[in-house]
């Protein structure tokens, strides 16, 4: 176990020192895939958001949504991930991590999940840079795998950098 | 303790402690420059102020840390141990200065030979090697300097037992500063004394008896307030303000809900009013603390120098008024350093010896610009070259193949001076990039004019994030832009089956003549989508935007325009904003989110130059302005099949509306326009040609005629022409009321000739009231 938790961010670890085993994380779909993120970052959901577009913008930035009384910039995952745009309605999962507020833009937003830190792996070494540097390793579900999305690393500023390194 | 101390103390302070953290992950990374400019920044800031103050102890150990740092920055030493001990120590030495003048109002007695000579030492790599060495001494030194600062403590509790003492050294350098100044400086420092005055009545105490009684009574009427609460205050407001517009476009047609939306309205207004007032505060709060400045620098360096101010009332955000009080002074000390020249090379090249400092402040739009002028040398822009190429800031090839205007923004790099000696007060070239630095923090921009031997204009534009601001709603790419109304000039409207006409093109680069002249045009289409496709200008309506943009004026082409709307801005993320073409985004009244084009920007992302009618002397505009007079420009208008002229210079706006809006009081029909009652001309008979149709649309042009404004009833809005006078036969004596355009005579409507509204006083204010609640 401990070699799992060099891994996992410091909240986490808190609740390991406690005693606990176990990990809850919201899981959200993107395409044909499952993530995760630790709910300990989540501030809220917004569901079926349409956000706006913002031309010259980076290809991650998903847009911008009104979210109470800001001007929200989203990350979609589906670009992150290399994947083709949604038209219509996304889910929003409003992040907050050291740099402040960012939402998520994701397909759906599923249930939250609960495991155990045993079931965790950190990231292949056979994983590309990109994935490497947006995974925080995943952990063995019954019939799949729920890969964990770092929060921290989905800021836009940083995604920024890495696009263009 | 006066104020200026008192705000140098808590400066300094902080200062100090970001140092202490700068230096210690100075020791992690030695190599750091960022680290070592934020040091040395904090260290000439405190040098630079304590010169006005006259806390000599103080300057002088600066001075000496001062001395070391630059050749650390200049990378002449290495930050190693010793080095990092010997900063740290120059640090707890100025900490210990500073609480004895906050205790004592005097620096205390001076013991810093020992330090001083240590650092002096440390600025010769061998010997600071040895120095490392011997530690011992070096905590001797530490354990002698806390020995005084304790004393320091003690005599406090003694002094705050004494009455006023601590106020006597300030205050007696006061009455000299008064006599000295001329007529000018005299209002300014009463100004200074009542904002004085008044300042101590919001803290509550004063610092002399007689002003404690006055103060117990005003301390009940005012109530300090965390400013966090108030940017919470104003971030619920403008939420408020979102949820109106919305209210009101969705309650719009059902008339039982008309009052109460009115009402909702009404209210919402006063409110963001007031949160707005509660935040702000004029520009005078620091331009006030100038003339003290620009009289001690003035006299040490031996220069004769005026200071004009103007814009003094012009409102800033509380905190962004905190923001640009150091890049200021840093603005200020430069020129009067390195700006203005002695007296007698100002006789020598035929200038009025005494040299004049502007500072002004202006509302532009959603930006305050704040302009130090100097009638100085100016920056010789060869100097700036050779300066950064031998400093090994840019390239000799780079350096050639910029433009003047671009090696001006060089002065802006860390580590720049042009300052043949260091002296005392600037020249280490920091001053200007701690300008940028602050300024940019706040997200506001730094711009700098020179003429050499003309003088220097820098001007700081500061945006007024969390302001509401006027702007107009334009349609491009499918999606709807703010574009904020303090950069717009006028909007023209070119038809498809114009557009091959109108909009001309050289080497690609799209054009419309404007008057005559050609204005570059910027398709926000194009800018936006590069790769996209687009329609060309024949199969669309074009709406172009002239824009001026700090100087720069360009159209701006969009596919439709909307409604002009209040909006509130919205800061933008790190990421978005770096694309360098919005300023901010808002919600609109349709809950659309819209971005905020920021036309500054897109000028300089587009290419668009400065306009040659920047760089005119006002001597210039004057003739100009003549010339002007001799041939106006005038909107020609047709009203009932007859066509007339308006001077154009007074022309405010032409708003078509239906006829329905105007309305009568007694026979004269009015129009009531933003809250304003005008009265409308109609000797074309217009209005009454359409009387029996309330849908049917009319054209008012709004004029300015005088201090009123006055509305023309017109049916169409032909065409702006450029007029000439027309003389009588016979005589040298101008016809009245008729011009020249385009070699037809044509009459002028006499705007004077409007009669006045019988009751206007009354009648405009209790219209003035029903317009805001039908707004």
């Amino acid at each position: 176990m401990s070699a799992a938790g060099s891994g996992l961010s410091r909240r986490e670890k808190a609740v390991e020192m406690q005693g606990e085993t176990q990990v809850e994380m919201c899981s959200v779909r993107v395409g044909p895939g499952l993530y995760g993120v630790p709910i300990t970052h989540i501030l809220e959901i917004v569901g079926k958001a349409r956000p706006q577009p913002v031309p010259l913008a980076p290809g991650f930035v998903g847009g911008l949504v009104h979210y109470r009384g800001d001007v929200l910039t989203t990350v979609s995952l589906r670009q992150l991930l290399g994947m083709p745009p949604r038209e219509g309605l996304q889910d929003i999962l409003v992040l907050e991590n050291s740099s402040g507020t960012i939402g998520l833009l994701v397909d759906s937003v599923g249930e939250v999940l609960t495991a155990s830190l045993s079931a965790y792996e950190p990231n292949p070494s056979i994983m590309d840079e990109r994935r490497r540097a947006l995974f925080a390793g995943a952990y063995k579900l019954k019939d799949s795998l729920l890969v964990m999305l770092d929060p921290e690393n989905l800021d836009p500023m940083r995604l920024s950098g890495r696009a263009a390194a | 303790m006066d104020d200026l101390t008192r705000e140098f103390l808590i400066e300094s302070q902080e200062g100090l402690d970001r140092m202490e953290r700068c230096l210690t992950e100075l020791e992690v990374k030695p190599s750091d420059t960022g680290l070592l400019a934020e040091i040395f920044r904090t260290v000439h800031t405190i040098k630079g102020t304590t010169g006005f103050l006259g806390f000599k102890r103080l300057e002088k150990l600066a001075h000496s840390g001062e001395n070391l740092l630059g050749l650390l920055r200049e990378g002449k030493l290495s930050a190693d141990g010793p080095v990092i001990t010997g900063l740290l120590q120059l640090q707890d030495g100025l900490r210990s200065i500073l609480r004895s003048i906050e205790t004592e109002a005097s620096e205390g007695e001076d013991t810093d030979a020992v330090l001083i000579e240590r650092l002096e030492e440390l600025q010769v790599p061998a010997v600071a090697a040895q120095w490392g060495r011997g530690r011992a001494g070096q905590w001797a030194g530490t354990a002698e300097m806390d020995a005084h600062a304790a004393k320091a403590e003690s005599d406090a509790a003694a002094a705050e037992l004494g009455t006023g003492q601590e106020a006597a050294v300030p205050m007696a350098a006061e009455p000299v500063a008064k006599e000295k100044q001329g007529s000018d400086g005299q209002r300014l420092d009463e100004k200074d004394g009542r904002e004085q005055e008044r300042k101590d009545k919001d803290r509550g105490a004063g610092p002399g008896k007689a002003k404690s009684v006055q103060a117990s009574a005003a301390v009940e009427s005012t109530l300090r307030v965390d400013v966090t609460l108030l940017n919470r205050m104003m971030n619920l407001v403008g939420e408020l303000v979102l949820t109106r517009n919305q209210v009101l476009q969705a309650t719009s047609g059902q008339p039982n809900l008309t009052m109460l939306s009115r009402r909702l309205d009404m209210v919402t207004s006063d409110l963001r009013e007031s949160v707005m007032k509660a935040r702000m505060q004029p520009v005078s709060n620091i331009f006030s603390k100038m003339p003290r400045i620009v009289r001690d620098l003035s006299q040490s360096l031996g220069k004769r120098v005026r200071l004009e101010m103007e814009g003094q009332e012009t409102e800033l955000d509380k905190s962004l008024l905190e923001a640009i009080k150091d890049p200021l002074t840093h603005a200020v000390r430069n020129s009067l350093d390195h700006g203005i020249e002695d007296p007698d090379v100002r006789e020598a090249s035929g200038k009025d010896p005494e040299g004049t400092l502007k500072l002004r402040a202006v509302q532009e739009g959603s930006h305050v610009i704040i302009e130090v002028a100097d009638d100085g040398a100016g920056i010789a822009v060869d100097k700036v070259r050779a300066k950064a190429i031998e400093r090994g800031l840019i390239s000799h090839e780079r350096a050639d193949r910029l433009g003047e205007r671009e090696l001006l923004q060089l002065i802006f790099v860390p580590g720049f001076s042009t300052a043949a000696a260091v002296t005392n007060v600037s020249g280490r070239g920091v001053g200007m990039d701690v300008v940028r630095t602050n300024v940019e923090r706040i997200g506001g921009k730094v711009e700098i004019d020179s003429k050499p031997g003309k003088g220097t204009t820098l001007r700081l534009r500061i945006p007024l994030t969390l302001a509401i601001i006027p702007a107009l709603i334009v349609h491009s790419v499918e999606q709807s832009f703010a574009v904020p109304q303090g950069a717009l000039l006028e909007l023209v409207h070119v038809a498809p089956e114009q557009a091959a006409s109108a909009i001309e093109w050289i080497e690609g680069a799209p054009l419309y003549r404007l008057r005559g002249k050609l204005l570059p045009l910027v398709f926000l289409d194009r800018l936006l989508m590069p790769d996209g496709k687009h329609r060309p200008v024949t199969e669309r309506d074009n709406f172009i935007a002239v824009l001026n943009a700090d100087g720069r004026r360009f159209g701006l082409v969009v596919d439709g325009l909307a409604d002009p709307e209040e909006i509130v801005v919205k800061p933008l993320s790190a990421v978005l904003k770096s694309i360098g073409v919005y300023s901010g985004a808002t919600v609109l009244g349709n809950a659309e989110l819209a971005l905020i084009l920021d036309p500054g920007a897109i000028a300089v992302k587009a290419g668009v130059t400065l306009s040659s009618e920047e760089g005119r002397s006002p001597a210039d505009e004057e003739e100009c302005d003549e010339l002007a007079g001799k041939n106006m420009d005038y909107l020609l208008v047709e009203s009932a099949e007859r066509k007339a002229a308006v001077p154009l210079a007074d022309v405010l706006r032409i708003e078509q509306l239906k006829v329905s809006r105007i309305e009568y009081i007694g026979y004269r029909p009015v129009l009531n326009f933003e809250g304003q009652l005008l009265p409308v001309e109609d000797s074309g008979g217009v209005l009454a040609a359409v009387q029996h149709d309330p849908e049917a649309q009319i054209i008012v042009v709004v004029c300015r005629e005088g201090n009123r404004q006055v509305g023309i009833a017109v049916s169409h809005v032909l065409d702006v022409a450029g007029g000439g006078d027309l003389f009588e036969a016979g005589t040298s004596k101008q016809a009245a009321g008729v011009t020249l355009l385009k070699n037809r005579v044509t009459g002028v409507v006499d705007l004077g000739g409007v009669a006045p509204l019988p009751v206007e006083e009354q009648a405009g204010n209790g219209w003035r009231q029903i317009a805001e609640v039908t707004r």
